[in-house]
């Protein structure tokens, strides 16, 4: 009797649990497609072990984060049902019905809808994990090999207890309204108007006011500070908490601004009397006043999570672009190897902490070494080595036994020497991007304000090896006299802008007392890669003729070598066999001037880059894309019950001669307010903290809005733009059907 | 009190039936109904919860369709009228109270007052001057800037009237406008419909099922079953006489079975 009871409910008040079911429905199709990801990555074909585990293991966190929105989603869209429920769970209970029973039927009502939800949930997530196989292939660049129909246990399980904690939680807090809910509130819920909270318009557009200068002032700080990514360890503790200051200020500030947005509204239409008494214009107003009243909290929940959202998804993938843009000048040669040399900075670092028990060899580098030759050593006996340079391996023998050397593999390859800028056994860089800003009078780049990348210096490298490597990357040979120099950076972006700017405008740059004067107008980046890397490598080195650098006896700190395999060479084999040639250790006359730095293959980095693009890509995507939807979907459900509670308004107004249209006109005009205000703000919040964001990632090449980004916020806006389409057509059929309902019933 | 009335008709019902349902189980709400009222008659429809006087007011304001029959207002034929015009049509001839006041709750009364004007686009400063004076008729000048939760049920019901004949209608309709009142609210407005209709000339159509309401009326129509059972003209009697006759009426409809009262 009770299960009939209740199932009579479900299906009468069928369109306000649709709202619930939809919002539930969506939310179980995408937490399970979401928990899928790592059977997706699996069947899309990527192949590098632990990626699937790594992801698994991000996932895992974000899963949380997930079933937090899900579950405000639910309780909101379970508030919404309760809402409008409550007068009738009165009636049952002036009729005579215990509490108990009337919990039963809500109980049994929610188990309904739950089920059914539960059950179109995974089918439909079920579909969508499939469908997303593919979406997945292609953002990391993969093909799928064979492609079979696929349901994860695993996530199937993490749904179900996920929503039957959820079920829980509702039905407590259903359970709770009705136990305390008073008779008489229950039986007049329909009735109460929330008109009672009207506010002074003066303190709203205080409020107001006081929400815009808090914004305007937390943008023009976090304008002025950036980020304190950058910051050195001393100032870090003191710019987080600047930082923490600016974010309370646009959080405070945009809670205000929607607090105050109300009576701004009033007010300012009211003084436009020509607008105020016109058509609906004041009833408009007037119902939005009413209501986002008691809505501001939402709306500026909203107008935080679309910001985030917007600038995740954004920055994300900009920064995926902008590393796949370069990879190509990234990593220009198929193998690199680098040799970092003993300073008296990092000497005695290494002698303490890194290696002790060969502390005795390790000594000051003087001079280079010819890392070929090093590597080129007769294999059968490492000890017997040109130029009283020894190279030791590990182990040398291929898989096959096969002893390789490094001569099978290399086809053209080229050694860049990097100095610092001061002579041996002197201290302190002579080259400093800061004082190059200074001399132009310009800014440094915010990169790399407060850090010490730029205590360092610039490079040095000799002319020679600069014009080998053109030559290997196809390009004609600079040439650089013994008075002049030549910038060189591949981070492109602001970095190189500032070497460039500094080449044109023809200044000088002093090394060990000698004036240099530019070669050139134009920083180079294509050939100025000095290793493969995923981010660059060379921020910035000044070249300059062989004979004034060896006249300068500078401090050597690496040496890279860039290796091209031979032609007509399958990279994977190649790549496979330079492994074993690999050397262990390098002695020079039986003391070691350095340590081996990075060892990277082209193949490698694409891989790596393409994984990477793929995880940011995706989580970006996936993150924002549930913010979004759950945003919108709550804005939707809002809006819904809005217009569900304006019913009788919409009858009264057709009733005084209002026409259909205008009264559309009126839903449609309220509702853009409440999907539009939060957009706005949060796009505006983005706007700055991407402005921002650019700017420090600028240091590593220009990061363009466009592309990938621009489609995927097209998709967002289409899908938010899609909720309110979607809602504004249901509201206006629901007033549709208010307006022919006979008003005598 | 003048009871012969200028005889224009401005509310010409011929012949009007109004059915429910679809076949096999049909309602006839209203059955071969015709009458006419006159340019400022102020005239009540009574019966009983059943007997059709809420589906005529319905369909003679436009907002229900009739089966079949003619309903001229002003001359129109209001049953052949395209939903847009309708619209205007309402607009501009008729005016609307009804039993709870049915004022939109954002708003306040000035702002209720004005909405009929400003739907039909009138310049703001006439809608203050307009506004101003139907209140000062109604003596709701004092309550202009409150909300509806803020006023008497008495204050919103004249509100409410107040925005019926902000727009000078060509008709009101009020149905069961005391309904929801208290007997001093109610004879209050009452008044004030009566003294609108003999000092303004309005005409006001009244459905009640309050025959100390329809005292008030120059003419009362009895409904019963869908049909007009009969008419009672006040003429020149005074109102307590009219309300005997009128219990009349109602008494001798309720020895049949009916329910009246």
């Amino acid at each position: 009797m009770l299960c009939k009871l209740a199932w009579g409910n479900v299906r009468r008040a069928g369109r306000d649990y649709l709202v619930y079911l939809l919002t539930l429905t969506l939310g179980v199709t995408v937490f399970y497609a979401f928990n899928t990801i790592s059977m997706q990555v699996d069947i899309a074909g990527i192949d590098e072990e632990g990626l699937a585990q790594v992801m698994g293991s991000m996932l895992g966190d974000l899963t949380y984060f997930l079933a937090g929105v899900m579950a405000f989603l639910m309780v909101y869209a379970n508030n919404f049902i309760m809402k409008r429920r409550k007068k009738e769970f009165g009636l049952y209970q002036v009729l005579g019905m215990g509490r108990g029973r009337v919990a039963t039927i809500m109980a049994l009502e929610t188990v309904i809808v739950s089920v059914v939800a539960f059950v179109a949930g995974i089918v439909l997530g079920v579909g969508l994990s499939q469908l997303m196989t593919f979406f997945t292939a292609s953002l990391f660049k993969t093909q799928i090999a064979n492609f079979h129909f696929f349901f994860s246990m695993h996530a199937f399980n993490l749904t179900l207890a996920c929503m039957l904690v959820m079920f829980v939680l509702t039905l407590l807090l259903n359970l709770r309204a009705v136990r305390r809910t008073k008779l008489i509130e229950l039986m007049g819920a329909e009735r109460r108007n929330e008109s009672i909270k009207t506010r002074n318009p003066w303190i709203a557009i205080a409020i107001f006011a006081v929400g815009a200068v808090l914004v305007g002032v937390a943008y023009y700080r976090l304008l002025r500070d950036g980020f304190p990514l950058t910051a050195t360890d001393s100032k870090l503790q003191e710019a987080m908490n600047q930082f923490g200051i600016t974010t309370a200020m646009v959080t405070v500030g945009t809670f205000a601004l929607f607090w105050g947005l109300s009576g701004m509204l009033i007010k300012l239409l009211q003084s436009l009397r020509g607008v105020y008494w016109r058509g609906l214009n004041m009833f408009t107003v007037r119902q939005l006043a009413a209501k986002v009243n008691t809505v501001c909290f939402s709306m500026g929940v909203i107008a935080m999570l679309l910001f985030l959202a917007i600038t995740s998804v954004t920055c994300g993938m900009s920064i995926a672009n902008v590393m796949n843009e370069n990879l190509e000048r990234y990593n220009p040669v198929d193998v690199s190897q680098t040799y970092v040399y003993y300073t008296p900075e990092t000497l005695d670092y290494y002698k303490e902490y890194v290696n002790p028990s060969e502390a005795d060899r390790m000594v000051l580098a003087d001079a280079t070494v010819d890392l070929y030759a090093a590597w080129h050593g007769d294999r059968k006996d490492p000890d017997n080595v040109a130029d009283g340079i020894k190279g030791k391996s590990a182990d040398n023998n291929d898989e096959t036994g096969k002893k390789v050397n490094i001569a099978d593999v290399a086809g053209e390859h080229v050694q860049i020497d990097s100095y610092l800028s001061y002579p041996l056994g002197g201290s302190g860089p002579s080259v400093v991007a800061g004082e190059m800003c200074k001399t132009m009078g310009e800014k440094l780049p915010k990169a790399l304000e407060g850090s010490n990348a730029d205590d360092m210096g610039l490079f040095v490298t000799p002319a020679s090896q600069y014009n080998k490597l053109r030559q290997m990357m196809g390009e004609d040979p600079v040439s650089i006299g013994r008075d002049q120099y030549v910038l060189t950076c591949d981070m492109g972006g602001e970095l190189g802008d500032l070497y460039t700017k500094y080449m044109a405008g023809g200044h000088t740059l002093t090394l060990g007392g000698h004036e240099l004067k530019p070669a050139g107008d134009k920083s180079d980046e294509d050939t100025a890669a000095i290793a493969n890397s995923a981010m660059g490598s060379n921020p910035g080195t000044v070249v300059v003729a062989d004979e004034l650098l060896s006249q300068l006896n500078l401090q050597p700190y690496s040496s890279n070598l860039l290796v091209n395999y031979k032609q007509g060479m399958d990279v994977t084999k190649a790549d496979e066999s330079i492994k074993y040639t690999l050397l262990d250790n390098l002695l020079v006359d039986g003391k070691e001037p350095g340590s081996w730095g990075v060892f990277i293959m082209r193949s490698e980095m694409y891989t790596q880059a393409a994984h990477m693009n793929g995880m940011i890509s995706y989580l970006a995507i996936y993150i924002g894309f549930v913010l979004v939807v759950a945003c919108a979907a709550i804005l939707s459900i809002q809006q819904l019950s809005n217009v569900a509670d304006g019913s009788r308004s919409y009858r009264v107004l057709a009733q005084i001669g209002c026409d259909d249209r205008q009264i559309r006109h009126s839903v449609m005009a309220q509702q853009a307010v409440f999907f539009l205000f939060p957009l706005a703000v949060g796009l505006a919040h983005s706007f700055v903290a991407l402005k921002v964001i650019i700017e420090l990632v600028s240091i590593f090449g220009d990061m363009s809005i466009a592309g990938t980004v621009g489609l995927t916020c097209a998709i967002f806006l289409a899908a938010y733009g899609g909720y309110f389409l979607v809602t504004y057509l249901m509201s206006a059929g629901m007033v549709q059907a208010a307006i022919a309902t006979r008003y005598s019933e | 009190m003048q009871t012969t009335q200028t005889a224009t008709p401005v509310l010409e019902v011929a012949h009007l039936e109004k059915v429910y349902g679809a076949l096999g189980n049909v309602t006839r709400a209203l059955n071969d109904v015709s009458f006419t009222v006159n340019r400022g008659e102020f005239v009540g429809i009574m019966g009983a919860s059943g007997s059709g006087k809420s589906t005529l007011l319905n369909c003679v304001s436009t907002i229900d369709s009739a089966t079949s029959g003619t309903i001229r207002i002003n001359g129109q034929d209001v049953t052949r009228m395209k939903q847009a015009k309708l619209s205007q049509f309402r607009r501009e001839e008729l005016g609307f109270i009804f039993q709870d006041s049915n004022l939109l709750d954002t708003l306040t009364a000035r702002e209720n007052i004005a909405l009929p004007l400003t739907i039909a686009r009138t310049n703001s400063a006439e809608i203050s001057t307009r506004v101003q004076d139907v209140a000062a008729r109604l003596s709701i000048s004092q309550v202009l800037d409150k909300y509806p939760y803020q006023m008497s049920g008495g204050q919103q019901q004249r509100v409410a009237a107040a925005r019926a004949l902000v727009t000078d209608p060509t008709m009101i309709m009020a149905d069961e406008p005391t309904g929801a009142l208290d007997s001093k609210s109610a004879r209050l407005l009452l008044e004030s419909l009566e003294a609108l209709n003999r000092r303004l000339r309005a005409t006001v159509l009244m459905v009640t099922h309050d025959s100390f309401a329809a005292s008030y009326t120059s003419r009362v129509l009895f409904i019963r079953d869908g049909k007009i059972f009969t008419e009672l003209r006040r003429g020149d009697t005074d109102r307590r006489e009219f309300f005997d006759r009128i219990m009349e009426v109602v008494a001798m409809m309720g020895g049949e079975g009916s329910d009246a009262l």
